[in-house]
């Protein structure tokens, strides 16, 4: 199962920000997308993510046009691939309400009507996946605290969580670690090749170059307006073949 | 309802009591007096509930259509609502009493002077405030917790009922201030609900505000004073809520 984009092209208004992107995900695999900021890297992860349809070229799970389905549809599909964005971005609610989003949202309005009666007395039991999605971060004990509680980090860490909690086939994460210290970097990038591991297509946008190096199968370099280059992690970062694409690389070309 | 009634009770006693310190029996001189008084507070409570509880169901979707989607005339809606919120009560209760009359489009339905009809002028009233204050706090959710909802799997109902649940202290206080709107109000409930009572001293359209007015031309003063009481205290305590509330909600 692969999700690809094919031929993405993107603008605000007037101003382009990258045309005819292609990249593919497969699944177990990590890819990353690496480029300087404001070159498009999140604007890339949103079409991947089925947010916004592209302005040109088709973005496509299972070989299936998303935008090609009616809503109902792409919704499925859409369920498929988790989304992590730069900002925590977290509920007022507490960390297990938080996690089990997703699962929630994909129950029946029946038993999601008897989840908010009890959650209001208290007595919600959070779901074996979304369990071990906080375990996997680290914050298994964190399970009631309030989310407004928590630091940057602990934040970024259950929005982590949140995503991996439904088993999606594919997870697309935006910065993954802007907030966190060396320790939890790590911890994040071991779920991201433990995610692979378990055969999730995983996607991290990042401008780590290091970060890049440590859990990539496949890298892209977006750059300007276009992926300048992609392929197998070892070779694009030992013999990348574009010139601009070796300059970022071995930091010499500044922005 | 009755059980509100069962808690205002002890008040209603509390503040005659009060009351007869300062000025005298009063329960004695008019035998039908307690059931005078709760039957208005019975009345009051049950038009300005109803008509909140109304509006609170037409103005959180009208706020999150409003804050959410373009529409054409988005603009005179918002205008709508800033102007309704100071409109003058004594004309939605004429335009209220003319739809319901005999030659008014809801002429047929045999309203005037019927808590119905008081419910209507009330839920004309506090929609604006109830829709004003709801849209601001909806719109006060920040676009990256909807935009999660919905990279989390979420359909479009389901990022319309997380932003309502980010945002519900909020309509909580859009919901209070209503309340408040219309509890305290009298000109519309004066016009539509006709300020009646039955020989039997039991309240059919008399609210405290309207009773407050006419004990007080007539020279019945303590009843007035624990009408008015009453209705402070009713308002009072809204108030506390919402100050509450106002704290940024840290009533968890
Ligand atoms: N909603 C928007 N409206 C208009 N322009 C936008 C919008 N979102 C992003 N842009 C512009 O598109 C370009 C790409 O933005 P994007 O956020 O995708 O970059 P990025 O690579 O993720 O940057 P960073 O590494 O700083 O997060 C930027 O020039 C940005 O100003
Ligand atoms: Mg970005």
């Amino acid at each position: 199962m692969t999700l690809r984009a094919d031929g993405v092209t993107r603008a605000y208004g007037d101003e382009v920000v990258f045309r005819d992107v292609d990249l593919r995900v497969p699944q177990g695999e990590v890819v990353a997308i690496i480029g300087p900021s404001g070159v498009g890297k999140s604007t890339l992860l949103r079409l991947l993510g089925l947010f916004t349809p592209p302005d040109e070229g088709s973005v496509a799970v299972d070989g299936t046009d998303a935008w090609s389905l009616p809503t109902d549809d792409r919704l499925a599909l859409r369920r498929r691939v988790g989304v992590v964005f730069q900002e925590a971005s977290l509920f007022d609610a507490s960390v297990a309400r938080n996690v089990e989003y997703g699962l929630r949202v994909r129950r029946s309005w029946r038993e999601r009507v008897h989840d908010e009666l009890r959650a209001l007395v208290g007595t919600t039991e959070l779901p074996d996946t979304a369990r071990d999605a906080l375990d996997v971060v680290g914050l298994a004990d964190y399970v009631d605290k309030p989310a407004d509680s928590l630091s940057g980090g602990e934040a970024q860490r259950v929005a982590f969580a949140r995503a991996l909690a439904y088993d999606p086939d594919f997870l697309l994460l935006d910065e993954p670690t802007s907030d966190l210290d060396p320790r939890n970097t790590a911890v994040i990038e071991d779920a991201m090749t433990a995610a692979a591991e378990r055969d999730i297509g995983v996607v991290v946008a990042t401008h780590d170059m290091n970060q890049a190096q440590r859990v990539a199968d496949r890298v892209a370099v977006l750059l300007d307006d276009s992926v300048i280059e992609s392929g197998p992690a070892d070779r694009v970062f030992e013999n990348p073949r574009d010139e601009r694409a070796r300059k970022f690389i071995d930091g010499e070309l500044v922005y | 309802m009755v059980a509100v009634l069962a808690a205002l009770m002890p008040l209603a006693d509390v503040v005659s009591t009060l009351v007869q310190a300062a000025a005298g029996p009063l329960f004695v001189e008019f035998p039908f007096e307690r059931t005078y008084v709760l039957s208005i507070i019975y009345v009051s409570l049950y038009v300005s509930l109803s008509a909140v509880a109304l509006s609170t169901l037409f103005s959180v979707p009208v706020a999150l259509v409003v804050g959410f989607t373009d529409f054409p005339g988005k603009r005179l809606v918002k205008a709508a609502i800033n102007t309704g919120m100071g409109f003058p009560s004594v004309v939605v209760g004429l335009v209220v009493l003319f739809a319901v009359s005999n030659q008014g489009p809801l002429g047929e339905l045999n309203l005037v002077f019927t808590k119905e009809a008081m419910i209507m002028s009330q839920f004309v009233l506090a929609t604006p405030p109830i829709t004003g204050i709801a849209l601001a706090s909806v719109t006060g959710v920040q676009a990256d917790v909807r935009d999660a909802a919905f990279a989390l799997g979420g359909t479009r109902l389901d990022v319309a009922l997380t932003v309502v649940k980010e945002a519900r202290y909020g309509i909580a206080t859009a919901v209070l201030a209503g309340f408040g709107r219309a509890i305290s109000e009298v000109g519309s409930v004066l016009i539509v609900g006709g300020n009646i009572a039955g020989s039997d001293g039991v309240s059919k359209t008399r609210t405290l505000t309207t009773a407050v007015q006419l004990e007080a031309r007539q020279g019945r003063y303590e009843t007035a004073l624990v009408l008015g009481a009453v209705l402070l205290v009713l308002v009072l305590a809204v108030n506390a809520v919402v100050v509450r509330l106002g704290d940024g909600g840290q009533m968890r």
